[in-house]
């Protein structure tokens, strides 16, 4: 369990100088895309951390590089939007496990990053998406969609990103609504920024289930935030017995 | 006390100057939400040297009002009216900041949000040009001059906290890499070596579109409140690092391909090198030989538009600016950027300051 985070000594993790990780990238539990272009660093820090366990792949959507917020997906799927090229959807394709399914979809909105939000069982919608996209984000992500704003924001790709394990939302939600989305999503919500003080959190973080990237500029305080509801903290071997000490037989006589 | 904002009430009518339909849409859709003023005269009022800093700085100008060109006003539903406010640079505006510092260095990695911090950490000496009554908080335009030798230092016990100031070291790496000429190299290695005390950076950044009415008391600004820290500042130090006797500029501009090769071939109206700034014309004046006296021309990567999407996450109008920037790129096709680096010593600043006052307000 490991955050990615980039203070200036350590990884920097910045694409061209920027710390909008979210925008150059896509993480899922099953694969991850990364914008072509830009220097080498920021591919082969996702690189180090994800090639033994999930493919690293090198795309462009639409010919842009801006392919996290273009694009929506999770373990089982990935939504494209309709002007992604023939060449570019036929490389995802052939580089994505079989298990995803792989869809251009014709939504008027396209920048579908910014207008879906999902993990592996539900997913928030922009409130204006088509009727057929809601069923195409059903029947492909395999996931409940629910049409919701965040803080007022119509936009709920951007201001909230969110696993299967927790998740964080723009820093103005007020607490009902927290609740509110904590009980569609079943998971844990909290209310942050990121990228000092950056609200536009899936702009500047990318999560899994076990790790997480995000930009450079994020302070500490943001850092333990993301690292408290994305339960992300280093699981040293006490830590896990304490956790478990209820259901084991306890072997230390 | 930090100095009170400096207002600078300066109502005029502005048509923006973008280059496409859809840029003069955006712009327009950005700045509909301000609210239309009705054009006011101010007087001009005695400049009021504050020699303490704890007095505020007001500061009218005499309104200009700029005739419609009615040429494309088809596309305008009217001019807009947007009233300019100058402050010192606080943290908040973090984000802003570093969208328009995004290619200080070119496309080198470097550590720019320190760089952003060092201009934030330092309210007395810079400005910040923002829009009155702004939802977006939006910062358009920056300037500020930093020292090289204050910042040198890995750490600075000093009145205001500092930040590890690693970017400068990238910085004076990168000015020396790029540098290919002999000669130039060894003037510039002085600059930021063994005279580095003496150097100030002049960071100037703005998105495209500014109007350049504001250049002018922009520049004044910086250089009075630099003469008002070598006599206000809390420490001996801070007021030493304040006397500069060189002013170190890094910017762009786009030189013909073929003005190096045969200077016979540049067409006839076609100039050898154009500025995107209008003050870097004068510092470069080398003809008349009065202020530069180094100057450095590296080869730019090329800038993409990609960069303006970043920023759209932040909701700012500077999406426009990028706009029309790569418009403009198109048809400098026979233009290649370079990057400049200049030396100025700071004694012709003050014709520097006529020139542009002359240039600016024709």
């Amino acid at each position: 369990m490991r955050l990615y985070n980039s203070k200036p000594d350590e990884k920097r993790l910045q694409y061209e100088n920027n710390c909008e990780v979210g925008v150059f990238s896509k993480l899922t539990n099953a694969y991850c895309l990364v914008a072509i272009g830009g220097s080498e660093n920021f591919y082969s820090t996702f690189e180090a951390e994800l090639a033994d366990v999930i493919p690293v792949v090198k795309t462009s959507i639409a010919g842009t590089r801006i392919i996290g917020r273009l694009c929506a997906g999770n373990k089982k799927g990935l939504l494209l939007p309709h002007n992604t090229t023939d060449q570019e959807l036929q490389h995802l394709r052939n580089s994505l496990p079989d298990s995803v399914v792989v869809q251009r979809i014709e939504e008027r909105l396209s920048a579908l990053g910014n207008c879906i939000s999902c993990n592996d069982h539900v997913a928030l919608t922009h409130p204006d998406l088509d009727k057929e996209t809601e069923e195409l984000i059903a029947d492909v992500l395999g996931v409940e969609v629910f049409r919701q704003t965040v803080a007022g924001n119509i936009l709920v790709g951007s201001y909230c990103t969110f696993s299967n394990i927790g998740g964080l939302v723009h820093p103005h939600t007020s607490i009902e609504d927290l609740d509110e989305l904590s009980t569609l999503l079943q998971v844990p919500l909290v209310a942050g920024t990121v990228n000092r003080g950056s609200d536009v959190i899936a702009a500047g973080l990318t999560v899994t289930d076990w790790t997480a990237f995000c930009g450079s500029d994020t302070t500490a305080t943001e850092l333990s935030v993301i690292e408290s509801v994305f339960k992300l903290r280093e699981a040293k071997p006490s830590a896990l017995v304490d956790e478990m000490r209820k259901s084991l037989i306890d072997t230390y006589v | 006390m930090p100095r009170k904002p400096k207002k600078h009430n300066h109502s005029m009518r502005h048509r923006l100057v973008t280059f496409s339909p859809f840029g003069r849409s955006k712009a327009m859709a950005t700045r509909s939400r301000m609210a239309t003023r009705g054009v006011e005269k101010h007087e001009r009022q005695n400049k009021d040297l504050a020699t303490s800093s704890l007095n505020g700085f007001k500061y009218n100008m005499k309104d200009k009002i700029q005739q419609s060109d009615s040429s494309d006003d088809e596309e305008f539903e009217g001019d807009v009216q947007a009233d300019f406010v100058f402050f010192d640079p606080k943290l908040s505006d973090f984000h802003g900041v570093k969208v328009l510092l995004q290619t200080y260095l070119d496309n080198l990695q470097w550590d720019l949000s320190g760089f952003v911090d060092l201009i934030l950490g330092q309210p007395t000496v810079g400005t910040v040009v923002k829009i009155e009554n702004d939802e977006d908080d939006g910062v358009y335009s920056v300037v500020s001059a930093l020292s090289l030798e204050r910042y040198k230092a890995s750490s600075c016990f000093l009145f205001c906290v500092f930040m590890d100031s690693k970017c400068v070291l990238e910085l004076k790496d990168f000015l020396l890499k790029v540098c290919q000429d002999t000669d130039v190299l060894g003037k510039l290695k002085s600059l930021v070596g063994e005279h580095a005390q003496h150097v100030g950076l002049l960071v100037s950044q703005r998105v495209v579109n500014l109007p350049p009415q504001l250049l002018p008391p922009l520049y004044d600004g910086l250089f009075d409140e630099v003469g008002w820290a070598t006599e206000d500042e809390p420490t001996k130090e801070l007021r030493s690092s304040f006397r500069f006797k060189f002013y170190l500029i890094i910017s762009k501009i786009y030189k013909h391909k073929n003005a190096d090769q045969n200077r016979g071939t540049v067409k006839n109206g076609e100039e050898s090198v154009i500025y995107n700034r209008p003050e870097d014309e004068i510092f470069f004046e080398v003809p008349s030989g009065m202020f530069s006296m180094l100057i450095l021309c590296y080869q730019c990567a090329n800038l993409t538009s990609i960069k303006c999407f970043c920023s759209l996450a932040h909701g700012h109008s500077v999406f426009a600016y990028m706009h029309s920037r790569l418009l403009l790129m198109r048809q400098l096709k026979n233009y290649r950027p370079m990057g400049l680096v200049m030396a100025v010593e700071a004694c012709k600043i003050s014709s520097f300051r006529e020139q542009l006052h002359l240039l600016i307000d024709e």
